[in-house]
Protein backbone atom coordinates (compact mmCIF):
# COMPACT_ATOMS: atom_id res chain seq x y z
CA UNK A 1 0.00 0.00 0.00
CA UNK A 2 0.95 3.40 -0.75
CA UNK A 3 0.80 6.48 0.63
CA UNK A 4 -1.13 5.69 3.59
CA UNK A 5 -3.52 7.99 5.36
CA UNK A 6 -3.78 6.44 9.33
CA UNK A 7 -6.63 9.70 9.93
CA UNK A 8 -10.10 8.56 11.27
CA UNK A 9 -11.38 6.40 14.48
CA UNK A 10 -8.81 3.67 13.96
CA UNK A 11 -5.82 5.51 13.59
CA UNK A 12 -4.34 4.82 16.96
CA UNK A 13 -4.65 1.00 15.97
CA UNK A 14 -3.57 1.68 12.19
CA UNK A 15 -0.82 3.65 13.77
CA UNK A 16 0.02 1.06 16.11
CA UNK A 17 0.36 -1.99 13.14
CA UNK A 18 2.64 0.49 11.43
CA UNK A 19 4.71 0.62 14.16
CA UNK A 20 4.71 -2.91 15.55
CA UNK A 21 5.72 -3.68 11.94
CA UNK A 22 8.51 -1.24 11.82
CA UNK A 23 10.05 -2.97 15.16
CA UNK A 24 10.40 -6.61 13.97
CA UNK A 25 12.15 -5.04 10.70
CA UNK A 26 15.02 -4.86 13.89
CA UNK A 27 15.51 -8.34 14.07
CA UNK A 28 18.10 -8.92 16.59
CA UNK A 29 19.33 -5.55 17.08
CA UNK A 30 21.73 -3.94 15.44
CA UNK A 31 24.82 -5.56 17.69
CA UNK A 32 23.68 -9.00 16.44
CA UNK A 33 23.31 -7.46 13.32
CA UNK A 34 26.95 -6.07 12.76
CA UNK A 35 27.98 -9.41 13.76
CA UNK A 36 26.80 -11.08 11.41
CA UNK A 37 27.46 -8.75 8.86
CA UNK A 38 31.52 -8.84 10.33
CA UNK A 39 31.26 -12.36 9.10
CA UNK A 40 30.36 -11.89 5.78
CA UNK A 41 27.12 -13.22 6.24
CA UNK A 42 23.68 -11.58 5.27
CA UNK A 43 20.47 -11.41 7.64
CA UNK A 44 17.56 -13.38 7.31
CA UNK A 45 15.58 -10.66 5.59
CA UNK A 46 18.50 -9.62 3.10
CA UNK A 47 18.67 -13.41 2.04
CA UNK A 48 15.27 -13.26 1.40
CA UNK A 49 15.55 -10.02 -0.80
CA UNK A 50 18.40 -11.85 -2.62
CA UNK A 51 16.52 -15.55 -2.87
CA UNK A 52 13.09 -14.14 -4.52
CA UNK A 53 12.30 -11.62 -7.25
CA UNK A 54 12.25 -8.29 -5.80
CA UNK A 55 9.74 -6.92 -4.17
CA UNK A 56 7.73 -10.03 -4.18
CA UNK A 57 7.77 -11.39 -0.77
CA UNK A 58 4.73 -11.17 1.14
CA UNK A 59 5.71 -11.89 5.26
CA UNK A 60 2.72 -14.01 6.99
CA UNK A 61 2.86 -12.71 10.96
CA UNK A 62 5.26 -10.02 11.35
CA UNK A 63 4.19 -8.95 14.39
CA UNK A 64 4.94 -12.22 16.79
CA UNK A 65 7.21 -11.81 19.12
CA UNK A 66 7.61 -10.49 23.00
CA UNK A 67 6.42 -7.35 23.37
CA UNK A 68 7.31 -5.30 26.58
CA UNK A 69 4.80 -2.89 27.78
CA UNK A 70 4.79 0.26 30.41
CA UNK A 71 2.69 0.33 33.26
CA UNK A 72 -0.32 1.83 31.72
CA UNK A 73 -0.28 -1.07 29.16
CA UNK A 74 1.03 -0.01 26.17
CA UNK A 75 3.60 -1.27 23.74
CA UNK A 76 7.18 -0.41 24.43
CA UNK A 77 9.03 -2.49 22.83
CA UNK A 78 8.42 -5.70 20.73
CA UNK A 79 11.46 -8.66 20.45
CA UNK A 80 10.67 -10.49 17.06
CA UNK A 81 10.95 -14.09 17.19
CA UNK A 82 13.57 -16.03 14.73
CA UNK A 83 10.99 -17.50 12.55
CA UNK A 84 10.53 -15.28 9.49
CA UNK A 85 7.52 -16.65 7.15
CA UNK A 86 6.12 -15.77 3.89
CA UNK A 87 5.45 -16.77 0.27
CA UNK A 88 7.06 -14.48 -2.70
CA UNK A 89 7.94 -15.62 -6.24
CA UNK A 90 10.97 -16.72 -7.74
CA UNK A 91 11.10 -16.03 -11.56
CA UNK A 92 7.38 -15.12 -11.16
CA UNK A 93 6.80 -18.53 -9.77
CA UNK A 94 5.05 -18.39 -6.25
CA UNK A 95 6.84 -20.05 -3.54
CA UNK A 96 6.89 -20.50 0.16
CA UNK A 97 9.73 -19.62 2.15
CA UNK A 98 11.14 -20.24 5.89
CA UNK A 99 14.17 -18.30 7.49
CA UNK A 100 15.90 -18.56 10.47
CA UNK A 101 16.85 -15.40 11.80
CA UNK A 102 20.18 -16.35 13.30
CA UNK A 103 20.36 -12.21 14.88
CA UNK A 104 17.44 -13.89 17.43
CA UNK A 105 18.76 -16.09 19.81
CA UNK A 106 21.13 -18.06 17.27
CA UNK A 107 18.15 -18.81 15.50
CA UNK A 108 17.60 -21.50 18.35
CA UNK A 109 14.49 -22.99 19.77
CA UNK A 110 14.39 -20.35 22.32
CA UNK A 111 13.84 -17.81 20.25
CA UNK A 112 10.83 -18.76 17.89
CA UNK A 113 7.27 -20.02 18.40
CA UNK A 114 7.19 -23.40 16.68
CA UNK A 115 3.48 -23.31 15.30
CA UNK A 116 4.98 -20.14 13.11
CA UNK A 117 7.15 -22.24 11.20
CA UNK A 118 5.56 -25.32 11.29
CA UNK A 119 2.44 -23.26 9.76
CA UNK A 120 4.79 -22.03 6.50
CA UNK A 121 5.15 -25.76 5.88
CA UNK A 122 1.19 -26.69 6.79
CA UNK A 123 0.77 -23.55 3.55
CA UNK A 124 3.17 -25.09 1.45
CA UNK A 125 1.77 -28.17 0.86
CA UNK A 126 -2.09 -26.92 1.50
CA UNK A 127 -1.75 -24.50 -0.94
CA UNK A 128 0.87 -26.50 -3.32
CA UNK A 129 3.76 -24.52 -3.98
CA UNK A 130 7.33 -25.34 -3.49
CA UNK A 131 9.00 -24.18 -0.44
CA UNK A 132 12.38 -23.03 0.88
CA UNK A 133 13.82 -23.25 4.20
CA UNK A 134 16.72 -20.52 5.07
CA UNK A 135 18.53 -22.62 7.43
CA UNK A 136 20.40 -20.93 10.64
CA UNK A 137 19.76 -22.75 13.29
CA UNK A 138 21.85 -23.63 16.60
CA UNK A 139 18.70 -25.46 17.24
CA UNK A 140 17.85 -27.30 20.37
CA UNK A 141 18.24 -25.43 23.46
CA UNK A 142 18.18 -26.33 27.21
CA UNK A 143 17.07 -22.80 27.84
CA UNK A 144 13.57 -23.30 26.23
CA UNK A 145 13.27 -25.87 29.37
CA UNK A 146 13.67 -23.19 32.02
CA UNK A 147 10.93 -20.52 29.50
CA UNK A 148 8.68 -23.61 29.23
CA UNK A 149 8.98 -24.98 33.39
CA UNK A 150 8.81 -28.34 31.69
CA UNK A 151 10.47 -30.96 29.03
CA UNK A 152 8.75 -32.11 26.22
CA UNK A 153 9.05 -35.50 24.07
CA UNK A 154 10.70 -34.24 21.03
CA UNK A 155 9.18 -33.93 17.95
CA UNK A 156 6.42 -31.96 16.30
CA UNK A 157 3.13 -33.85 15.61
CA UNK A 158 1.68 -31.03 13.00
CA UNK A 159 4.92 -31.30 10.94
CA UNK A 160 4.26 -32.76 8.06
CA UNK A 161 7.84 -33.08 6.31
CA UNK A 162 7.57 -36.74 5.19
CA UNK A 163 3.78 -35.15 2.92
CA UNK A 164 5.56 -32.08 1.76
CA UNK A 165 8.53 -33.80 -0.01
CA UNK A 166 6.17 -36.54 -1.80
CA UNK A 167 4.38 -33.23 -3.50
CA UNK A 168 5.86 -30.23 -3.27
CA UNK A 169 9.49 -29.18 -4.39
CA UNK A 170 11.77 -28.64 -0.81
CA UNK A 171 14.85 -27.25 -0.68
CA UNK A 172 17.22 -26.87 2.40
CA UNK A 173 19.40 -24.41 2.36
CA UNK A 174 22.03 -24.44 4.71
CA UNK A 175 23.63 -21.20 5.84
CA UNK A 176 25.20 -21.86 9.16
CA UNK A 177 25.45 -24.44 12.13
CA UNK A 178 22.76 -26.96 11.51
CA UNK A 179 22.64 -28.78 14.24
CA UNK A 180 19.42 -31.21 15.21
CA UNK A 181 16.09 -29.88 13.80
CA UNK A 182 18.39 -27.35 12.18
CA UNK A 183 20.03 -31.11 10.63
CA UNK A 184 16.69 -32.07 9.42
CA UNK A 185 15.54 -28.98 8.08
CA UNK A 186 17.86 -28.59 5.52
CA UNK A 187 18.09 -32.37 5.37
CA UNK A 188 14.38 -33.27 4.55
CA UNK A 189 14.20 -31.89 1.33
CA UNK A 190 14.35 -32.79 -2.11
CA UNK A 191 17.60 -30.81 -2.65
CA UNK A 192 19.56 -29.58 -0.50
CA UNK A 193 22.79 -27.27 -0.49
CA UNK A 194 25.03 -26.27 1.59
CA UNK A 195 27.69 -22.91 1.93
CA UNK A 196 31.48 -24.15 1.85
CA UNK A 197 33.43 -23.11 5.31
CA UNK A 198 30.55 -21.40 6.45
CA UNK A 199 27.76 -24.30 6.76
CA UNK A 200 27.84 -27.44 9.01
CA UNK A 201 25.25 -30.17 9.23
CA UNK A 202 25.44 -32.67 11.90
CA UNK A 203 23.40 -34.32 14.72
CA UNK A 204 25.19 -32.74 17.33
CA UNK A 205 28.02 -30.34 17.09
CA UNK A 206 31.43 -30.11 18.96
CA UNK A 207 30.03 -29.14 22.64
CA UNK A 208 28.14 -32.43 22.63
CA UNK A 209 30.50 -34.38 21.19
CA UNK A 210 33.18 -33.88 23.50
CA UNK A 211 30.56 -34.50 26.26
CA UNK A 212 29.90 -38.01 24.83
CA UNK A 213 33.49 -38.83 23.32
CA UNK A 214 35.89 -36.99 24.87
CA UNK A 215 36.84 -36.02 21.70
CA UNK A 216 38.01 -32.53 20.14
CA UNK A 217 36.92 -31.77 16.59
CA UNK A 218 35.86 -28.89 14.83
CA UNK A 219 32.65 -28.07 13.45
CA UNK A 220 34.24 -28.30 9.60
CA UNK A 221 35.50 -30.98 10.32
CA UNK A 222 32.56 -32.91 12.01
CA UNK A 223 29.96 -31.35 9.68
CA UNK A 224 31.70 -29.61 6.88
CA UNK A 225 30.88 -29.29 3.02
CA UNK A 226 34.22 -32.11 2.49
CA UNK A 227 32.62 -34.83 4.85
CA UNK A 228 29.30 -34.12 3.16
CA UNK A 229 30.88 -34.97 0.30
CA UNK A 230 31.22 -38.69 1.69
CA UNK A 231 27.85 -38.96 3.47
CA UNK A 232 26.08 -37.84 0.30
CA UNK A 233 23.43 -36.02 2.68
CA UNK A 234 23.53 -32.68 1.21
CA UNK A 235 23.69 -32.62 -2.18
CA UNK A 236 25.29 -29.57 -3.52
CA UNK A 237 28.10 -27.39 -2.21
CA UNK A 238 28.00 -23.14 -2.51
CA UNK A 239 30.59 -20.81 -2.66
CA UNK A 240 29.37 -18.42 -1.02
CA UNK A 241 25.44 -17.39 -0.11
CA UNK A 242 24.81 -16.22 -3.57
CA UNK A 243 25.76 -18.96 -5.30
CA UNK A 244 23.61 -21.09 -2.66
CA UNK A 245 20.28 -18.88 -3.77
CA UNK A 246 21.15 -19.43 -7.56
CA UNK A 247 20.99 -22.80 -7.40
CA UNK A 248 18.12 -22.81 -5.38
CA UNK A 249 16.28 -20.71 -8.36
CA UNK A 250 18.02 -23.08 -10.75
CA UNK A 251 16.71 -26.30 -9.49
CA UNK A 252 13.44 -24.91 -9.00
CA UNK A 253 13.39 -24.19 -12.58
CA UNK A 254 13.15 -27.62 -13.48
CA UNK A 255 10.80 -28.51 -11.34
CA UNK A 256 6.60 -28.21 -11.56
CA UNK A 257 5.20 -26.03 -8.54
CA UNK A 258 3.80 -29.41 -7.40
CA UNK A 259 3.78 -32.69 -7.86
CA UNK A 260 0.01 -33.07 -9.04
CA UNK A 261 1.55 -30.90 -12.30
CA UNK A 262 4.31 -31.56 -14.79
CA UNK A 263 7.48 -28.60 -14.97
CA UNK A 264 6.76 -26.28 -17.51
CA UNK A 265 8.00 -26.46 -21.12
CA UNK A 266 10.36 -23.82 -21.87
CA UNK A 267 10.74 -22.01 -25.24
CA UNK A 268 13.62 -23.52 -27.09
CA UNK A 269 15.62 -22.25 -29.92
CA UNK A 270 18.18 -24.97 -30.16
CA UNK A 271 17.64 -27.40 -33.03
CA UNK A 272 16.78 -30.62 -32.35
CA UNK A 273 18.32 -31.97 -34.98
CA UNK A 274 21.87 -30.94 -33.71
CA UNK A 275 24.78 -33.38 -33.79
CA UNK A 276 28.06 -32.20 -32.82
CA UNK A 277 30.35 -34.19 -35.14
CA UNK A 278 33.03 -34.55 -32.05
CA UNK A 279 30.31 -36.71 -30.84
CA UNK A 280 31.23 -39.87 -33.28
CA UNK A 281 34.79 -40.35 -31.46
CA UNK A 282 34.31 -39.24 -28.13
CA UNK A 283 34.61 -42.70 -26.22
CA UNK A 284 38.70 -43.97 -26.77
CA UNK A 285 38.33 -46.92 -28.84
CA UNK A 286 41.26 -48.27 -26.63
CA UNK A 287 38.81 -49.65 -23.87
CA UNK A 288 41.24 -49.57 -20.90
CA UNK A 289 41.34 -45.18 -21.68
CA UNK A 290 38.39 -43.13 -19.83
CA UNK A 291 36.36 -40.11 -21.22
CA UNK A 292 34.71 -37.37 -19.17
CA UNK A 293 30.86 -38.01 -20.33
CA UNK A 294 29.94 -34.43 -19.44
CA UNK A 295 30.77 -32.65 -22.45
CA UNK A 296 29.04 -35.31 -23.81
CA UNK A 297 26.03 -34.16 -21.87
CA UNK A 298 26.46 -30.64 -22.58
CA UNK A 299 26.24 -31.48 -26.17
CA UNK A 300 23.16 -33.42 -26.16
CA UNK A 301 20.57 -31.59 -23.88
CA UNK A 302 19.61 -27.94 -25.10
CA UNK A 303 22.73 -25.42 -24.33
CA UNK A 304 23.64 -24.64 -21.13
CA UNK A 305 20.42 -26.83 -19.59
CA UNK A 306 22.42 -28.72 -17.72
CA UNK A 307 22.44 -28.81 -13.84
CA UNK A 308 24.40 -31.40 -12.13
CA UNK A 309 23.36 -32.80 -8.24
CA UNK A 310 26.30 -34.16 -5.97
CA UNK A 311 29.19 -33.83 -8.24
CA UNK A 312 31.34 -34.28 -5.57
CA UNK A 313 29.41 -37.49 -4.15
CA UNK A 314 29.37 -41.07 -5.31
CA UNK A 315 31.46 -40.09 -8.26
CA UNK A 316 31.16 -43.34 -10.43
CA UNK A 317 27.49 -41.54 -11.43
CA UNK A 318 26.68 -38.23 -12.93
CA UNK A 319 22.76 -36.79 -11.55
CA UNK A 320 21.81 -33.95 -13.14
CA UNK A 321 18.61 -32.26 -14.59
CA UNK A 322 18.66 -31.07 -17.87
CA UNK A 323 16.29 -29.98 -20.72
CA UNK A 324 15.54 -31.77 -24.20
CA UNK A 325 13.24 -29.30 -26.41
CA UNK A 326 12.05 -27.27 -23.30
CA UNK A 327 11.23 -30.42 -21.37
CA UNK A 328 12.78 -30.65 -17.75
CA UNK A 329 14.54 -34.36 -17.77
CA UNK A 330 16.30 -35.96 -15.24
CA UNK A 331 19.60 -37.83 -16.41
CA UNK A 332 22.04 -40.28 -15.15
CA UNK A 333 25.59 -41.14 -17.01
CA UNK A 334 28.40 -43.58 -15.44
CA UNK A 335 31.85 -41.84 -14.75
CA UNK A 336 34.79 -43.91 -15.36
CA UNK A 337 37.19 -41.49 -14.18
CA UNK A 338 36.04 -42.79 -10.81
CA UNK A 339 36.46 -46.15 -9.75
CA UNK A 340 35.99 -47.06 -13.75
CA UNK A 341 32.12 -46.10 -13.19
CA UNK A 342 31.49 -49.34 -10.55
CA UNK A 343 28.57 -48.78 -8.38
CA UNK A 344 29.84 -48.21 -4.90
CA UNK A 345 27.23 -47.64 -2.16
CA UNK A 346 27.35 -44.07 -2.44
CA UNK A 347 26.71 -43.82 -5.73
CA UNK A 348 23.89 -46.15 -5.59
CA UNK A 349 22.43 -43.92 -2.94
CA UNK A 350 22.83 -41.43 -5.22
CA UNK A 351 21.31 -42.63 -7.96
CA UNK A 352 18.67 -43.68 -6.14
CA UNK A 353 17.30 -40.91 -5.27
CA UNK A 354 17.63 -38.76 -8.08
CA UNK A 355 15.43 -41.24 -9.43
CA UNK A 356 13.15 -40.68 -7.03
CA UNK A 357 13.01 -36.84 -7.44
CA UNK A 358 12.37 -37.28 -11.16
CA UNK A 359 9.64 -40.05 -10.34
CA UNK A 360 7.81 -37.50 -7.87
CA UNK A 361 7.96 -34.38 -9.92
CA UNK A 362 7.42 -35.90 -13.60
CA UNK A 363 10.90 -35.77 -15.24
CA UNK A 364 11.66 -38.40 -17.79
CA UNK A 365 14.93 -40.01 -16.95
CA UNK A 366 18.35 -40.49 -19.51
CA UNK A 367 20.76 -42.85 -18.40
CA UNK A 368 24.04 -42.75 -20.46
CA UNK A 369 24.91 -45.94 -19.39
CA UNK A 370 28.55 -47.43 -18.18
CA UNK A 371 28.44 -49.76 -15.89
CA UNK A 372 30.89 -52.45 -15.42
CA UNK A 373 29.49 -53.25 -12.29
CA UNK A 374 29.69 -53.52 -8.04
CA UNK A 375 32.29 -52.23 -6.80
CA UNK A 376 34.30 -55.93 -5.00
CA UNK A 377 36.38 -56.64 -2.79
CA UNK A 378 36.72 -56.40 1.29
CA UNK A 379 35.83 -52.75 1.67
CA UNK A 380 32.80 -52.83 -0.68
CA UNK A 381 31.37 -55.51 1.14
CA UNK A 382 31.86 -53.94 4.69
CA UNK A 383 30.03 -51.07 3.01
CA UNK A 384 27.18 -52.75 2.17
CA UNK A 385 27.41 -52.48 -1.57
CA UNK A 386 25.09 -54.77 -2.66
CA UNK A 387 22.56 -53.22 -0.49
CA UNK A 388 22.71 -49.99 -2.28
CA UNK A 389 22.28 -51.97 -5.86
CA UNK A 390 19.00 -53.78 -4.60
CA UNK A 391 17.54 -50.15 -3.57
CA UNK A 392 18.76 -49.27 -6.97
CA UNK A 393 17.13 -51.96 -8.50
CA UNK A 394 13.52 -51.48 -6.82
CA UNK A 395 13.66 -47.68 -6.99
CA UNK A 396 14.84 -48.05 -11.65
CA UNK A 397 11.49 -51.03 -11.56
CA UNK A 398 9.16 -48.30 -9.33
CA UNK A 399 10.32 -45.33 -11.56
CA UNK A 400 7.02 -43.73 -12.59
CA UNK A 401 8.22 -41.56 -15.93
CA UNK A 402 9.60 -42.96 -19.08
CA UNK A 403 12.95 -44.08 -19.22
CA UNK A 404 15.57 -44.07 -21.97
CA UNK A 405 19.12 -45.78 -22.30
CA UNK A 406 21.84 -44.85 -23.90
CA UNK A 407 24.52 -47.73 -23.94
CA UNK A 408 28.15 -45.27 -23.98
CA UNK A 409 30.42 -48.27 -23.14
CA UNK A 410 30.37 -51.22 -20.62
CA UNK A 411 27.14 -52.71 -19.08
CA UNK A 412 28.22 -56.12 -16.96
CA UNK A 413 26.98 -57.77 -14.02
CA UNK A 414 23.88 -56.78 -11.85
CA UNK A 415 24.46 -53.48 -11.64
CA UNK A 416 24.51 -53.14 -15.80
CA UNK A 417 21.56 -55.01 -15.54
CA UNK A 418 19.43 -52.84 -13.86
CA UNK A 419 20.15 -49.49 -15.97
CA UNK A 420 16.34 -49.18 -16.98
CA UNK A 421 13.33 -50.35 -16.03
CA UNK A 422 13.40 -54.09 -17.48
CA UNK A 423 10.33 -56.35 -16.36
CA UNK A 424 7.54 -56.16 -18.90
CA UNK A 425 5.26 -54.83 -19.99
CA UNK A 426 8.22 -51.80 -19.28
CA UNK A 427 8.97 -51.04 -22.76
CA UNK A 428 13.37 -50.95 -22.40
CA UNK A 429 13.53 -48.61 -24.58
CA UNK A 430 17.31 -49.22 -25.15
CA UNK A 431 20.07 -47.65 -27.77
CA UNK A 432 23.63 -48.64 -27.55
CA UNK A 433 26.77 -46.50 -29.34
CA UNK A 434 29.35 -48.99 -31.63
CA UNK A 435 31.29 -48.32 -28.43
CA UNK A 436 29.47 -50.32 -26.32
CA UNK A 437 30.19 -53.65 -24.62
CA UNK A 438 27.92 -55.96 -22.52
CA UNK A 439 27.68 -59.37 -20.83
CA UNK A 440 26.87 -60.68 -17.23
CA UNK A 441 30.69 -61.20 -16.68
CA UNK A 442 33.78 -59.25 -18.09
CA UNK A 443 35.64 -61.29 -20.52
CA UNK A 444 39.12 -62.08 -18.96
CA UNK A 445 38.04 -63.09 -15.85
CA UNK A 446 35.33 -65.08 -17.66
CA UNK A 447 38.23 -66.68 -19.88
CA UNK A 448 40.61 -67.23 -17.20
CA UNK A 449 37.71 -69.51 -15.09
CA UNK A 450 36.40 -71.12 -18.04
CA UNK A 451 39.24 -72.37 -19.63
CA UNK A 452 41.60 -72.81 -17.01
CA UNK A 453 43.19 -75.93 -17.89
CA UNK A 454 43.08 -75.20 -21.68
CA UNK A 455 45.44 -72.55 -21.03
CA UNK A 456 47.35 -74.02 -17.91
CA UNK A 457 48.45 -77.10 -20.57
CA UNK A 458 49.00 -74.40 -23.29
CA UNK A 459 52.77 -74.11 -24.54
CA UNK A 460 52.75 -70.42 -24.10
CA UNK A 461 49.76 -70.16 -21.55
CA UNK A 462 49.61 -65.97 -22.05
CA UNK A 463 49.22 -66.08 -25.74
CA UNK A 464 46.60 -69.16 -25.80
CA UNK A 465 44.84 -66.84 -22.80
CA UNK A 466 45.06 -63.71 -25.23
CA UNK A 467 43.77 -65.63 -27.98
CA UNK A 468 40.71 -66.99 -26.56
CA UNK A 469 39.93 -63.64 -24.96
CA UNK A 470 40.52 -61.70 -28.86
CA UNK A 471 38.14 -64.17 -29.70
CA UNK A 472 35.01 -63.70 -26.99
CA UNK A 473 35.53 -60.18 -27.95
CA UNK A 474 34.51 -60.83 -31.53
CA UNK A 475 31.45 -62.51 -30.13
CA UNK A 476 30.69 -59.25 -27.90
CA UNK A 477 30.12 -57.39 -30.81
CA UNK A 478 27.48 -55.29 -30.20
CA UNK A 479 26.49 -55.64 -33.51
CA UNK A 480 25.79 -59.49 -33.17
CA UNK A 481 23.51 -58.59 -29.95
CA UNK A 482 21.55 -55.83 -32.84
CA UNK A 483 21.08 -58.82 -35.07
CA UNK A 484 18.95 -60.12 -32.58
CA UNK A 485 16.70 -57.39 -31.58
CA UNK A 486 19.05 -57.81 -28.17
CA UNK A 487 18.63 -53.85 -28.16
CA UNK A 488 16.31 -51.25 -29.79
CA UNK A 489 19.63 -50.40 -32.50
CA UNK A 490 22.74 -49.59 -32.69
CA UNK A 491 23.32 -45.91 -33.55
CA UNK A 492 25.80 -43.22 -34.48
CA UNK A 493 26.19 -41.03 -31.66
CA UNK A 494 25.38 -37.98 -33.36
CA UNK A 495 22.44 -39.19 -34.10
CA UNK A 496 21.69 -39.04 -30.11
CA UNK A 497 20.43 -35.86 -29.61
CA UNK A 498 18.06 -36.66 -32.47
CA UNK A 499 17.00 -39.92 -31.15
CA UNK A 500 16.42 -37.79 -27.62
CA UNK A 501 14.00 -34.57 -28.93
CA UNK A 502 11.76 -37.54 -30.83
CA UNK A 503 11.10 -39.65 -27.47
CA UNK A 504 11.01 -36.71 -25.41
CA UNK A 505 7.78 -35.94 -27.05
CA UNK A 506 6.27 -39.38 -26.17
CA UNK A 507 7.17 -39.34 -23.24
CA UNK A 508 5.74 -35.72 -22.28
CA UNK A 509 2.41 -37.81 -23.64
CA UNK A 510 3.02 -40.50 -21.70
CA UNK A 511 3.09 -38.18 -18.47
CA UNK A 512 0.18 -35.95 -19.58
CA UNK A 513 -1.85 -38.90 -20.33
CA UNK A 514 -1.47 -40.68 -17.22
CA UNK A 515 -1.35 -37.93 -14.75
CA UNK A 516 -4.54 -36.32 -16.29
CA UNK A 517 -2.59 -32.75 -16.12
CA UNK A 518 -0.69 -29.79 -17.92
CA UNK B 1 48.93 -27.05 -3.73
CA UNK B 2 48.04 -30.61 -2.99
CA UNK B 3 46.98 -33.25 -5.56
CA UNK B 4 44.02 -34.79 -5.22
CA UNK B 5 42.99 -38.39 -6.73
CA UNK B 6 39.03 -38.08 -8.04
CA UNK B 7 38.84 -41.62 -7.77
CA UNK B 8 40.46 -44.62 -5.35
CA UNK B 9 42.24 -47.55 -7.44
CA UNK B 10 45.97 -49.11 -7.37
CA UNK B 11 48.82 -46.48 -8.85
CA UNK B 12 50.07 -48.05 -11.58
CA UNK B 13 52.50 -45.86 -13.33
CA UNK B 14 54.37 -42.87 -11.81
CA UNK B 15 54.69 -40.75 -14.58
CA UNK B 16 56.29 -38.08 -13.27
CA UNK B 17 58.97 -37.54 -9.91
CA UNK B 18 59.82 -34.40 -8.38
CA UNK B 19 61.85 -31.36 -9.99
CA UNK B 20 59.15 -32.35 -13.54
CA UNK B 21 57.34 -29.43 -15.03
CA UNK B 22 54.07 -30.49 -16.06
CA UNK B 23 51.42 -28.61 -18.22
CA UNK B 24 47.98 -28.59 -17.11
CA UNK B 25 45.88 -31.38 -17.63
CA UNK B 26 48.75 -33.69 -17.75
CA UNK B 27 48.61 -36.93 -16.40
CA UNK B 28 51.27 -37.20 -13.32
CA UNK B 29 50.28 -40.63 -12.75
CA UNK B 30 47.84 -43.64 -13.24
CA UNK B 31 45.66 -45.45 -10.94
CA UNK B 32 44.13 -48.44 -12.36
CA UNK B 33 40.94 -49.99 -11.14
CA UNK B 34 37.81 -51.99 -12.92
CA UNK B 35 40.37 -52.45 -15.86
CA UNK B 36 40.29 -48.85 -16.30
CA UNK B 37 43.35 -46.66 -16.56
CA UNK B 38 42.33 -43.66 -14.68
CA UNK B 39 44.39 -40.81 -14.92
CA UNK B 40 45.61 -38.27 -12.31
CA UNK B 41 45.98 -34.86 -13.80
CA UNK B 42 47.64 -31.51 -13.07
CA UNK B 43 44.92 -29.09 -12.48
CA UNK B 44 47.90 -26.18 -13.80
CA UNK B 45 51.21 -25.83 -15.31
CA UNK B 46 53.96 -25.92 -12.79
CA UNK B 47 56.66 -27.83 -11.18
CA UNK B 48 56.30 -31.30 -9.25
CA UNK B 49 57.72 -30.67 -5.36
CA UNK B 50 57.21 -34.21 -4.41
CA UNK B 51 55.08 -37.09 -5.42
CA UNK B 52 53.39 -39.54 -2.07
CA UNK B 53 52.77 -42.61 -4.35
CA UNK B 54 54.99 -45.36 -5.30
CA UNK B 55 53.33 -48.03 -7.85
CA UNK B 56 51.24 -50.61 -6.38
CA UNK B 57 49.96 -48.30 -3.37
CA UNK B 58 46.33 -48.56 -2.97
CA UNK B 59 45.03 -45.38 -2.96
CA UNK B 60 41.47 -43.72 -1.83
CA UNK B 61 39.29 -41.19 -3.18
CA UNK B 62 40.73 -37.39 -2.40
CA UNK B 63 43.79 -38.79 -1.08
CA UNK B 64 46.77 -36.31 -1.64
CA UNK B 65 49.30 -38.16 -3.84
CA UNK B 66 51.44 -35.08 -5.23
CA UNK B 67 52.44 -31.52 -4.15
CA UNK B 68 52.91 -28.77 -6.85
CA UNK B 69 55.01 -26.71 -6.32
CA UNK B 70 53.68 -22.95 -5.15
CA UNK B 71 56.08 -20.85 -7.35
Amino acid sequence: MTDKDNSGEWSAELDELDRRRELALRMGGEQALEKMRSKGRMNARERIGVLLDAGSFRELGRITGRGKYDDNGDLVDLEPVNAIIGTGRIDARKVAVSADDFSVAAGSSEGTISDKWIYIERLALAHRMPLVRLVDSAGGSVRLIRQMDTTKIPGYDHWNSTDLVDHVPVVGIGLGSCAGLGAIKVLASNFSVMVRDQAQVFAAGPPVVKQAYGVDITKEELGGAKLHRKSALVHNEAEDERDAFDQARRFLSYMPRNAWRLPEVIECDDDRERADDWLAHAVPHDKRKVYDPRPILRSVFDRDSVFEIGAKQGRSIITALARLDGVSVGVLAGDPRSAGAAMTSTSAYKMERHIRLCSTFGLPIIHFVDQPGNATGLEAERAGTLLGALRVGEAVERARVPWISIIVRRVFGMAGAMHAPRVFPALNYTFAWPSARWGSIPIEGGVAAAHRQEIAEAADPDARREELEAWYHKLGSPFRTAERFGVVDIIDPRETRSVLCDWVEDAREVLVTDRGVC
Amino acid sequence: MKIETESSGVVWKVLKQAGDTVEADESILLLELMKMEIPVVAPRAGRIERVLVDEGDMVEEDQVVAILADD
